[in-house]
């Protein structure tokens, strides 16, 4: 092995050590944890699984999985075929639209539906006031809501995935089912769907395990009892109760495991059934189909209406967001810039948390991916599959699970890192390690050997190499993915939970802390609307770069 | 009678005009094969006889039932059997399943497309693979398979498209004679494309070539080998020497034609359409390389008799080929394995009027 790829590949590992084996190992461990009398010991894990209320949430967590993957596919079938295969108008900024639910902060969906299908909300006063109905009906408050809200917030990983699938698969696969008789309906049955599955899975996995990461919307809607609702209260509100902290971290090491043992399952499985083509001459756009007049009315109005459905939440934010005292009525009445006004004189310092946070999350990530990359696309160094696992293996843990092991972790001990800002955008790298790597692995993968073999040739060194010829040549994957990584570190709240300290408060942190306090809801909603209003200026920018919403949202490769 | 009828067929994808106005009969039992350089529109003929595109005019009448002129007619709806150039045999299914997939559809007993899959799968060479998964064949399996797949439900009408160009040279030799003794076996009506020369003169009753859109030329193997009707259709068929020159004199009784070549020399053309030409006119003298007579003595009698000299000489193994330089002018000449001329010595050629074909 080269000498510098084993000082990279020494370096990059004692990041993961210390970034991620270590906490996480604290996690496991204190886990195993015995508040009284104290001692080790697997009684928590025991509790845990013979408790009915933990086996309860257990079970909830996984029905609600199970709902909203099924939701997701419904409703996400038919979308993405009409995405994937009709010629329809308007078809870039129907998919734009309906995969933006993907870059806005999931708990911006439930403020926007709370208040537009709330009990009080806007449709519920429409029709009251129409005399449809004359008590409220229960939108949103619920398993049901919980279901809606989740499967929204998901629709476009469904879409993206299944769209992937309906664009890549040989046309001749299609037409050979319908020369053998088998028309419309049956072929996509027998042969479409099937043959989609692999790459349906992997969006999929991605689907199912959210419920066991996401805190956040069942506890605003009213629901906790779900495994990482549950693991939070736990944790953040123990006072004096050390067991019930140990029980909830039990809890996020469970969810943790479940997320990661589903991860592993799903890709072991998508690698296995890769159906390989023989064929080279299908068109980037894949098979395109001209569908009948009825069929094409009705999947125009199909997409219109998810598109709707996605455009509430920006729409119902900024009308909170420029209005107050927005109660008992279906539209707001009184227009001001005062919840801006607030935020940007009186807590500016969230803005600037935010984006300084990211910012050197984002360098972290930089000097992190770009070596990572190149070691594992284009060196033989040992342990480079295994690094690659590492890291690839973060996009299944809860975000929780990074939070409370950091807390646990660095709080302290011989690296008392907590007690620092610089936590914060450590942990925002960590969380959001893979999405880099990922995007700058796949434009890795893309840039053909031999453009640096020709350099190594004419007398460059290795190091030079990559400044002068590779940098330059991605640097088109490089910037989608630090924009991509920075729209995700921008929105991350799970982690950050855990670690802020007084004045370190983000924009997101900023978000909850208001619609805690209640009655803030203009300046929860303004900041949720700063926030979308920021992500789609950087959408547009990587639009800009990378050609195209869709790849912008989602970046070269796919999954 | 025709049992497939092409009338006028045209299809553009968007400004490009992929079939103009082509017009084809197929006799029952008949092989027929569309044959072309790529982007001709041989494959996109096919598919529009499958129902795979949709045409912007003309018809097409399978059987007496037009496809076209009396709405739509679905692919599922054509009673057609069809093999692609990928295969396109299901990854998801087994053999089994792949072959009797549209029997299925017809809803015939499972024992019974057990049966009927098992047979042909016979028939083509692959009994005992029926449990197979498609990535567990080879590629000439999975070619077998989507034979099978075409063949087992009988159809009125087989296409192929381009079914051996993702074979290697020995298996694509070999599967050209199965794949027509099969066919003529069964007596289906088929419908051949391939850009390979020498495939479509092995497997076709007739053959169709085509150049950008439009049927060049109908007809036999032999008769477009012998008498090719453009400069195109004789490129493609074969090898043939063009050698320019300008009509000098059409005696229009006799069929003699006077050509002035390139190379100064007069070559007569003995045509059967001595009208199609004028004096002043620019032409190819046409001649292949096997129809090139060298001789080593000058022959007085002779007519085109023309001295030249070797520039290359290459060996292929059944035979030799001279490249003789005629004033400049290059012509390629098939000659025995054993004739000893070396590159520089000089010889004669002599082209025989009756082989010797105007082309524009």
């Amino acid at each position: 092995m080269p000498r510098g790829n084993f000082f990279l590949s020494a370096f990059l590992w004692m990041v993961i050590a210390l970034l991620v084996v270590y906490p996480l190992s604290i996690l496991v461990l204190e886990s195993f944890r015995i508040a009284e009398p104290a001692g080790w010991g697997i009684h928590n894990y025991l509790e845990f699984f013979q408790d009915t209320y933990y086996l309860k949430t257990f079970a909830n967590t996984l029905v609600l999985s199970t709902l909203v993957l099924l939701a997701a596919t419904l409703f996400g079938i038919p979308l993405s075929y009409i995405l994937a295969r009709y010629r329809q108008r308007g078809k870039t900024l129907f998919t734009a639209l309906i995969l933006l639910p993907i870059v806005l902060p999931a708990y911006a969906g439930v403020f926007a539906f709370i208040i537009f299908l709330g009990k009080f909300g806007t449709v519920n006063l429409l029709l009251m006031d129409m005399g449809i109905i004359s008590k409220p009906i229960n939108f949103i408050y619920g398993l049901h809501g919980l279901v809606f809200v989740q499967s929204l917030h998901l629709l476009p990983f469904i879409v993206l995935s299944l769209s992937a699938g309906f664009t890549t698969i040989d046309p001749s696969f299609e037409e050979a089912a319908e020369v053998e008789g088998a028309s419309g309906f049956r072929r996509f049955i027998t042969v479409t769907l099937p043959l989609c599955t692999p790459t349906y899975l992997a969006g999929a996995v991605i689907v199912f395990l959210w419920p066991f990461t996401d805190w956040l919307t069942p506890m605003i809607l009213g629901q906790v009892d779900f495994l990482p609702s549950v693991a939070y209260i736990n944790i953040a509100y123990h006072f004096t109760d050390v067991h019930r902290k140990y029980m909830g971290i039990v809890a996020v090491v469970v969810s943790s495991l479940v997320c990661i043992a589903l991860f592993l399952l799903a890709r072991r499985w998508v690698e296995r059934k890769k159906y390989a083509g023989l064929s080279k001459g299908t068109t980037s756009e894949g098979r395109v189909i001209e569908p009948g007049l009825l069929i094409r009315r009705l999947s125009y109005l199909y997409t219109l209406f998810i598109s709707a459905l996605v455009l509430v939440i920006p729409i119902v934010l900024g009308l909170a967001a420029f209005s107050r005292r927005w109660v008992f009525e279906p539209f707001p009445t009184y227009w001001t810039l005062d919840n801006f006004r607030v935020i940007l004189l009186e807590s500016p310092l969230l803005i600037k948390n935010s984006f300084v946070f990211s910012g050197i999350a984002l360098v972290f990530g930089m000097v992190f991916g770009l070596p990572a990359a190149y070691l594992i696309v284009r060196t033989r160094t040992r342990g480079k599959d295994l690094l690659d696992f590492m890291i690839t293996l973060m996009l299944a843990f809860p975000g929780m699970a990074v939070g409370v092991s950091y807390l646990l972790g660095f709080w302290k001990g011989f690296l008392p890192l907590a007690t620092f800002w610089i936590i914060m955008p450590l942990a925002l790298f960590a969380r959001r390690l893979p999405y880099f790597l990922r995007m700058a692995h796949s434009s890795y993968l893309q840039l053909d050997v031999s453009l640096e073999e020709a350099s190594e040739v004419s007398g460059v060194g290795k190091l030079r190499t990559f400044f002068y010829i590779s940098l330059p040549l991605l640097v088109k994957g490089v910037l989608v993915g630090v924009v991509m990584f920075f729209i995700m570190a921008f929105q991350e709240i799970s982690t950050a939970i855990f670690l802020y300290r007084g004045g370190w408060e983000t924009l997101p942190i900023g978000i909850y802390l208001n619609w805690h306090r209640g009655m803030e809801f203009g300046i929860a909603a303004a900041m949720a609307f700063l926030m979308i209003v920021i992500t789609f200026i950087l959408l547009l920018i990587i639009s800009r770069i990378g050609g195209g919403v869709l790849k912008a949202a989602w970046g070269p490769g796919g999954t | 009678m025709a049992f497939i009828e092409i009338k006028d067929l045209f299809k553009r994808f968007k400004k490009v005009v992929a079939v103009n106005h082509v017009s084809l009969e197929i006799k029952q039992g008949e092989m027929l094969t569309l044959l072309g350089p790529s982007g001709c529109g041989k494959t996109t003929t096919l598919r529009c006889i499958a129902g795979l595109e949709r045409p912007e005019g003309g018809d097409i009448i399978i059987d007496g039932k037009p496809m076209l002129s009396q709405g739509f007619v679905q692919p599922s709806k054509r009673g057609i059997g069809m093999v692609f150039q990928n295969y396109a045999v299901w990854p998801h299914m087994k053999v089994l399943n792949n072959v009797g997939y549209g029997l299925r559809l017809q809803n015939i007993p499972r024992p019974k497309i057990k049966e009927m899959a098992r047979q042909v799968l016979e028939l083509v060479g692959l009994g005992g693979l029926e449990e197979r998964y498609p990535a567990q064949l080879s590629g000439g399996q999975q070619q077998r398979v989507a034979l099978a797949r075409a063949l087992v439900r009988n159809p009125k009408v087989l296409l192929l498209d381009e079914p051996l160009s993702n074979l290697d040279a020995k298996l694509r030799e070999k599967m050209r004679f199965e794949i027509k003794s099969l066919v003529k076996r069964m007596g289906i009506t088929s419908v051949y494309v391939t850009h390979d020369q020498a495939e479509a003169m092995v497997i076709s009753d007739r053959i169709a070539v085509m150049e950008s859109g439009n049927v060049t030329q109908l007809g036999t193997a032999e008769e477009i080998y012998k008498k090719p009707a453009n400069r195109f259709v004789a490129d493609f068929i074969g090898t043939m020497n063009f050698i320019p020159g300008e009509v000098v004199q059409v005696q229009t009784e006799s069929g003699a034609v006077h050509v002035r070549a390139e190379f100064k020399e007069k070559i007569l053309c003995q045509t059967t359409s001595p009208d199609a030409t004028t004096p002043g006119k620019t032409v190819y003298v046409s001649i292949r390389p096997e129809d090139v007579e060298v001789l080593m003595e000058p022959a007085p009698a002779r007519e085109n008799l023309f001295k030249g000299t070797i520039a290359h000489k290459a060996y292929l193994g059944n035979f030799l080929y001279f490249f003789v330089s005629v004033n400049g002018t290059m012509i390629r000449v098939q000659v025995p394995h054993d004739l000893p001329q070396e590159e520089g010595q000089e010889i004669f050629l002599s082209l025989n009027p009756q082989k010797c074909v105007i082309l524009f």
